[in-house]
């Protein structure tokens, strides 16, 4: 860094130990002393000029040379290095006056709570304290335990008089105003204070006691130096305590806060730093010249007061007791999204990326993207020269930085770089030797990584092989659209090069396209077939394509850029002509040669499949055997993204990623190519509705306009009756949203039957490229009815939606129904309730992604560091362990293939092997021979526990054989046969029939098994996977989805439950109060509706309002009382079992009313009497009054928080309860409730009543059940991993900043997740020690973490290391002769 | 000579049971004479239109060649002499299914699938007919009308 500096000349030269590399380990977070500060600094700053009048930094001011340069023009003295080179060095600044730090404020006020304030010792009788001191010195205690411990003793130490000197000590607190600190003696027992008191009551004007004593900074710096170290321990305290007063302030270097010249002019722009400590420095020398000039005690205090604020305002500029700072503090530098902890250390800029607008194109392999050739002469790799590359790359460099392919720089061994721009490419190139590094333009097939934000889940960045290309956009194939969510509307993404072969190995090996056609979510695969290559495929394969020779072959051509070999099918149709159909040019698709194997077997029910398997009428069943294309209509199930047993899906699990790409890849290719030739367009004419359906809709809509009217006119007529739980306006509503919606159903489907095949919306809508069949029938028949927040449209004027209708009109147009279509036009009215339901969606839209990009952050933070271990435990960064076993299954989500993450579809792979592996007729088992086999084969030992296979997958196996056993004996006797035993010998015609419907051979038999087994063992999840982050993305991912859509109904009609985002949320969260509590209850006699309505009567709240014929106050001469009487009938009806002592003993234990048992009277079993206990007669009127009011609220039966009780009546007759409302203990207890079997939608409830183990059960399945609710579907492992991390410490902590506090030791982790100053400074305070091992800790120190490919390292025996010589081999050698 | 799988002599029922899905393809339902064999096949009646009341011959064959040399999996082109010349209209397919209809009584019946390139057959009748086909047959159609 200093080349200017003489280096001092020794006749021996002095022996340096060689200290090699270091790493950093750990972290320790302590207070420096004044004179720590000092020694570090380079210099004292005591100016308050920057610069000098000839532009120049001024000797101790701010911008002091030796703190280093500021600027480019400005040179460090200390280590003589450049703006770019120079680190920067701290001065110091002395204060004349001691002042508080605003970060150890309330430190600083806890620890004089503490300590007496005359003799400096801790406020504790001395067998406490050392018996605290125990405690906090037990090395065994974690940061949190210890805080725990603080606080206890903070609490014990309010002693008044001190045990030691006997000192009276106040009441310590924050002054009102400012920062300051004050002692109040008012409480304190003593006499002096009592006589205050008595003199100060004599006087007139009643002034209030008070004897407040302020502590200044300088007195409480005084009693922490006295403070014994043992205290200090006590209070946890690392270091010093007076170290968290400011006396001197060490000015941080120059280098990050540069200050330039504005424009020509002298005035200089400085960093808010600079100018806060420039201020500082006035205040400070203003009060040392009036402490020395003994300016008075009130200037001097003002002085002191301002040099504090300004104190603070370098530390927190937006602390309250900074009055509007124009200036970032050191705290707002570090804190927020764009702070250091966030902006700089935890996320990085980088070199050799790019980015531009991104535009598709199908001719693309899915794992190339198309780079412009001006950003390829940009992007670098940095190739090193070989014998094998070295012509080309003299070549790069003679093209120079300007010629694709050209080169930009070149290194040469010694370190020394030349820009090719100025120098002779021509010398440079002829001088190239092996070793050299050239960074060459890329090229085709060079490895980059492709992204898109916002980066959901892992593949929003994948890595493709480049294709340099003409024109200005990035380009990719469509297939590879979801993954990143993109679309061309104006989209933009990113691109990045890897720099070393070790990361482009990685880069590809990982994060390849191909190895993430399948999300981890739930094994569904991502990459697949979209929008057009859908509808030509759908187009293709259908019934009624039929080719020629030159078509067929034409379109073979299309699919492989005529560049493969393709067998030609025989065609389907010999004679009258040769035609080969569309079905044919897919099953060439899949096999285009005989030297492709590839044997595709799968099922799939599309859309349109009605019934009849592969027999139905509209083709709808996709049937492929062994690569042929048998039947059906290729639609999205089959080619589409989100499906597990689609085309690509088996091509990927049953062969490989290549097969499952190179097969997307003509896919798209013949589909692009195809629907270009063949046209797809939309018109007037496809939205036209016949005549035929105007007739219709006409009809249903009047239909269902008359029984609105007449839902109207009997609501209005009071004549409506109410559905359970609602009243008769609700009621009302249901029934009309009910009609109106049935109106847009019909209308769609009979929009649907009678549009032609070709309707391209039609057509698209079936195969499932675009739109949905609601879609449709809005352009064409009827747009339906307007919700807003998930009702009709709402009054926005006095008692009507639009001042075009009558006031209180419910019929459907006046609130949002709207009859037309798109095709025919809306009116006025519909047009604005049309807007009203469009920007409800556009608000929502809005907020969610807000939202859940804040849950998935918080998801991220408390599950980043968990990963799977080489003894397949789950562990966090610490080694804590999580999980013992991933999933309980050590699955691996993404390479699930059945369905609910079931490693395996049986029945799919049987398929499979019953076709790839035809048996013949004689070698046919029996189905005890088939049990035989298969029980040899589970007893090995890689169907043990020990051999890895779980208890679960052995089950579903013998399961499924067990089934097909069971259709075999169907079968055979259907065919008359003897249902367990085949002949081997006697070959007759129904046995081979049999052996055709339902054989199994002894090797398909082994084949199966075997095939079943060792793919189980494959789908292992991998040792060091980052499973933890994973499973964030895979419930954060989801969540952008969702709509916002809170209410939902569940079961039963009448119960709104939370759902979407804020019931995630809620869950995450562990909140304590949740929206919409419920129990679900089963019953001991589920099949009794008589006994359900007897439980429901003993929970649900019930108040002697509801169940009160009558409460009326009497007047009578004597004593006027209230008179109760219960409506017995209706107790009775309801089963309530409600008595008039019942209700006596209700009221008495009501905390408000407080009444004796002789004030209530029990007339009859329904009649009471209540006497007011006034004896003053004029004050019974109110207290009958106010008793009256309170008597209908009484509780008389039921469980206080059971709002509202609903019996659900299942299709099997099944009676449940549905409570809204906590307590479950409560429910439980209830007799008639089977308590086994009850349940409660409340994580923290359940943790209370049932304990952790239940929570944690709890929090997966609500997890589940509000994820299923928006048709989303994610592996229960994920969830079981949130769970675990939710509640493995013993208690239930939400994702929030408090749970992962208590979750997380790190305090870098924890600064750079939320409050980062004030984990930083209790960090500090405390000396907490970090070890760099989590992941936020790893990025932020620049280590590569201890994860995935991390988790292991490599040691290498150093002793000779083989010479590497850059030539060519022998040509021929020993081996070759 | 070629060893034919099945030869019946057939009687179309009806067309299109289920209504009219395809512009150039249909259903039809015929019944045989001899066997009492029922046959639901997809033809393209753009290039053979059918009616109701047709009655025609149909041959499954393994083969088109008459010395009865197995059928090679490799279309060839050319004027041979073959089994398709004295037919109307030939389809080449693939037998992917054969099961049983337990579902009419007693007599358990079988059933005999076969797509010819998407144009599918289904066969079904007394288990003595079933006998001679095997599940990846490649097989022959021939239709001539009597």
């Amino acid at each position: 860094m200093a080349p200017v500096e003489e280096k001092l000349r020794c006749t021996k030269e002095p022996y340096i130990e060689d200290v090699g590399s270091r790493k950093i380990k750990s972290i320790r977070f302590t207070t420096l002393s004044s004179e720590e500060i000092r020694k570090s600094a380079e210099v004292q700053v005591w100016n308050n000029r920057i610069y000098g009048n000839d532009l120049q930094p001024v000797e101790n001011g701010l911008l002091d040379r030796r703190m280093g340069s500021a600027n480019k023009k400005i040179q460090c003295a200390t280590c003589h290095g450049k703006f770019t080179e120079c680190p920067g060095h701290f001065g110091y600044l002395k204060l004349t006056l001691p002042v508080f730090n605003v970060g150890y404020f309330s430190s600083i006020l806890d620890i004089l709570k503490c300590i007496c304030k005359t003799c400096s010792r801790i406020l504790l009788p001395e067998e406490d304290r050392r018996e605290f001191l125990r405690k906090m010195r037990n090395p065994k205690a974690d940061a949190l335990q210890k805080n725990a411990l603080l606080k206890k003793i903070r609490d014990k130490c309010k002693m008044f008089r001190c045990p030691r000197c006997g000192s009276s000590n106040g009441v310590v607190k924050k002054a009102r105003t400012g920062l300051a600190i004050a002692q109040h003696f008012t409480k304190s027992v003593d006499e002096s204070a009592e006589e205050i008191r008595s003199a100060l009551s004599h006087k007139k004007d009643k002034q209030s006691f008070q004897a407040a004593h302020v502590i200044t900074p300088g007195a409480a710096f005084a009693l922490f130096k006295r403070m014994l170290d043992e205290d200090c321990e006590v209070l946890n305290l690392y270091d010093r305590p007076e170290k968290l007063i400011v006396t001197e302030i060490a000015v941080p270097p120059a280098t990050i806060r540069p200050s330039g010249f504005v424009g020509f002019g002298r005035t200089s722009n400085e960093d808010s730093i600079t100018s806060i400590l420039k201020n500082i420095i006035n205040t400070n020398s203003i009060l040392r010249e009036d402490l020395e000039g003994g300016a008075p005690a009130s200037k001097c205090i003002d002085c002191w007061t301002h040099l504090q604020i300004q104190v603070v305002e370098y530390i927190n500029s937006d602390s309250p007791s900074v009055p509007e700072s124009k200036h970032r503090g050191l705290i707002q530098r570090l804190k927020g999204k764009q702070g250091r902890f966030r902006g700089n250390l935890s996320g990085k800029r980088v070199e050799y990326t790019g980015r531009t607008v991104i535009s598709p194109d199908p001719n693309l392999k899915i794992t190339e993207v198309a780079i412009p050739v001006l950003m390829a002469l940009v992007l670098t790799y940095p190739e090193r020269v070989s014998y094998y590359n070295i012509e080309k790359l003299r070549q790069c460099i003679l093209n120079g930085p300007d010629k694709y392919p050209g080169a930009n720089f070149v290194q040469k061994p010694d370190g020394s770089t030349m820009h090719l721009k100025y120098v002779n490419k021509k010398i440079v190139a002829n001088d190239l030797k092996y070793g050299d590094i050239v960074e060459r333009h890329l090229e085709d097939g060079d490895i980059v990584l492709f992204n898109r934000q916002p980066s959901l889940h892992r593949m929003s960045i994948m890595c493709h092989r480049a294709r340099i290309m003409p024109w200005r956009t990035l380009r990719f194939n469509e297939s590879v659209c979801n993954p990143y969510n993109a679309d061309f509307d104006g989209d933009e993404m990113n691109l990045h090069v890897p720099q070393t072969e070790e990361a482009r190995t990685e880069a590809l090996m990982l994060m390849g396209v191909q190895n993430n056609l399948c999300t981890p979510k739930n094994g569904e695969i991502l990459v697949a077939s979209t929008q057009d290559f859908l509808t030509s495929s759908f187009l293709i394969t259908r019934k009624d394509t039929f080719y020629d020779r030159a078509t067929f072959s034409l379109m073979c051509s299309f699919m492989g850029d005529a560049m493969d070999s393709i067998d030609l099918p025989t065609p389907a149709l010999i004679k009258p002509v040769e035609l080969w159909t569309g079905k044919q040019l897919f099953s060439v698709l899949v096999r285009p040669n005989a030297c492709t194997r590839v044997f595709l077997n799968l099922i799939v029910k599309e859309k349109i499949y009605t019934d009849n398997e592969t027999m139905c009428p509209c083709d709808g069943y996709v049937y492929f055997r062994n690569s042929e294309l048998i039947s059906g209509q290729l639609g999205k199930v089959t080619l589409g993204n989100g499906n597990k047993d689609g085309l690509f899906s088996v091509l990927l699990r049953d062969y490989n990623s290549h097969a499952a790409a190179s097969c997307m890849n003509r896919v798209a290719k013949l589909s692009a190519r195809w629907i270009g030739n063949h046209g797809f367009s939309i018109g007037i004419d496809d939205v036209q509705p016949g005549e035929y359906l105007n007739q219709q809709k006409k009809k249903k809509i009047d239909e269902g306009y008359r029984e609105c009217h007449e839902h109207i006119s009997s609501y209005s007529k009071g004549q409506l009756t109410c559905e359970p739980g609602y009243n008769a306006a609700q009621t009302l509503e249901l029934k009309i949203t009910s009609v109106l919606n049935q109106i847009r159903t019909t209308a769609g489907n009979v929009c649907m039957n009678t549009l032609h095949w070709r309707n391209s919306p039609l057509i698209m809508s079936q195969c499932g490229s675009k739109g949905s069949a609601i879609n449709i029938s809005q352009m064409v028949a009827c747009v339906g009815q307007q919700s807003v927040g998930g009702r009709r449209a709402p009054n926005g004027f006095i008692d009507r939606t639009l001042p075009h209708f009558p006031i209180n009109s419910k019929t459907p147009a006046a609130k949002g129904f709207v009859a037309n279509s798109f095709y025919t036009g809306l009116t006025a009215t519909e047009f604005f309730f049309h807007t009203m339901g469009g920007r409800e969606g556009l608000v929502d839209t809005a907020v969610k992604t807000a939202e859940t990009g804040y849950m998935s952050r918080r998801l991220i933070k408390s599950l980043e560091d968990l990963s799977v271990h080489y003894d397949q435990t789950v562990r966090n960064a610490s080694s804590g362990i999580v999980q013992f076993l991933y999933g309980d299954d050590g699955m691996d989500p993404a390479k699930m293939e059945g369905k609910d993450g079931i490693p395996l579809n049986l029945s799919q792979l049987f398929m499979k092997v019953m076709a790839t592996c035809p048996h013949r007729v004689l070698d046919t088992l029996s189905p005890s021979e088939i049990l035989q086999i298969m029980d040899d084969r589970l007893s090995k030992h890689d169907m043990s526990p020990e051999g890895g296979c779980s208890a679960a997958f052995k089950k579903l196996l013998t399961d499924f054989v067990n089934s097909r056993v069971v259709l075999m004996r169907n079968t055979r006797r259907a065919l008359k046969l003897d249902e367990d035993h085949t002949e081997q010998k006697d070959i007759s015609l129904t046995e081979r029939i049999a052996a055709n419907i339902s054989g199994i051979s002894s090797k398909q038999l082994q084949v199966f098994l075997d095939n079943c087994i060792s793919r189980y063992h494959f789908k292992k999840v991998e040792t060091g996977a980052a499973i933890g982050a994973i499973g964030a993305q895979s419930i954060g991912e989801p969540g952008t989805q969702m709509t916002l859509k809170t209410f939902h109904f569940a079961g039963v009609a009448s119960m709104n439950v939370t759902l979407g985002v804020p019931r995630i949320r809620e869950i995450i969260n562990a909140a304590k109060n949740i929206k919409t509590p419920i129990i679900t209850a089963k019953l001991l006699s589920d099949r009794d509706a008589l006994s359900a309505s007897i439980v429901k009567g003993s929970i649900e709240k019930t108040v002697l309002g509801e169940v009160a014929k009558a409460i009326q106050i009497v007047i009578k001469s004597h004593r006027p009382y209230i008179s109760v009487k219960l409506d017995m009938g209706l107790i009775k009806a309801l089963h309530m079992r409600i008595s008039a002592d019942s209700v006596q003993l209700s009221i008495l234990n009501h905390p408000k009313i407080k009444l004796k048992p002789e004030h209530i009277r029990i007339l009859r079993s329904d009649k009471l009497r209540i006497y007011a206990p006034e004896a003053d007669k004029s004050q019974l009127q109110f207290s009958l009054h106010s008793l009256k009011a309170m008597l209908p609220k009484v509780i008389v039966k039921g469980i206080p928080t059971a709002e509202r009780v609903v019996i659900d009546k299942t299709k099997q007759g099944i009676y449940k309860l549905f409570i809204e409302g906590t307590n479950l203990l409560a429910v439980m207890g209830t007799p008639g409730i089977d308590a086994r079997n009850t349940k409660i939608n409340h994580v923290i409830e359940v943790h209370e009543t049932l304990g952790v183990e239940a929570a944690r059960q709890s929090i997966i399945d609500e997890i589940h059940d509000t994820m299923r609710n928006h048709g989303m579907s994610i592996d229960k492992r994920h969830m079981m991993l949130l769970a675990d991390v939710m509640t493995y410490k013993g208690e239930v902590l939400g994702i929030t900043r408090f749970g992962i506090a208590k979750m997380k030791t790190s305090v870098l982790m924890l600064a750079s997740f939320e409050k980062t100053a004030e984990h930083l400074f209790n960090a500090s305070y405390s000396g907490r020690e970090d070890k760099i091992d989590g992941v936020s800790e790893c990025i932020i120190m620049g280590i590569p973490m201890r994860l995935g490919t991390g988790i292991l390292k490599v040691k290498q025996r150093l002793e000779q290391i083989p010479d590497f010589k850059y030539v060519p081999g022998p040509v021929l050698n020993r081996s070759n002769i | 000579m070629v060893e034919l799988l099945f030869e019946d002599i057939f009687v179309l029922m009806r067309l299109d049971p289920d209504g009219k899905k395809f512009d150039k393809v249909s259903r039809i339902e015929a019944r045989s004479e001899q066997f009492d064999m029922f046959m639901q096949l997809d033809i393209n009646t753009e290039i053979y239109p059918m009616h109701v009341g047709d009655k025609f011959t149909m041959v499954l064959a393994p083969t088109l060649n008459l010395d009865g040399t197995p059928d090679s999996g490799y279309f060839v082109q050319g004027n041979r002499k073959s089994l398709a010349d004295k037919f109307e209209y030939v389809m080449h397919g693939k037998l992917y299914k054969i099961s049983e209809d337990s579902s009419s009584g007693k007599n358990a019946k079988v059933e005999i699938y076969a797509s010819f390139g998407g144009l599918l057959m289904m066969l079904k009748g007394d288990p003595s007919n079933a006998a001679n086909f095997e599940l990846d047959q490649r097989i022959f159609l021939l239709i001539r009308k009597v």
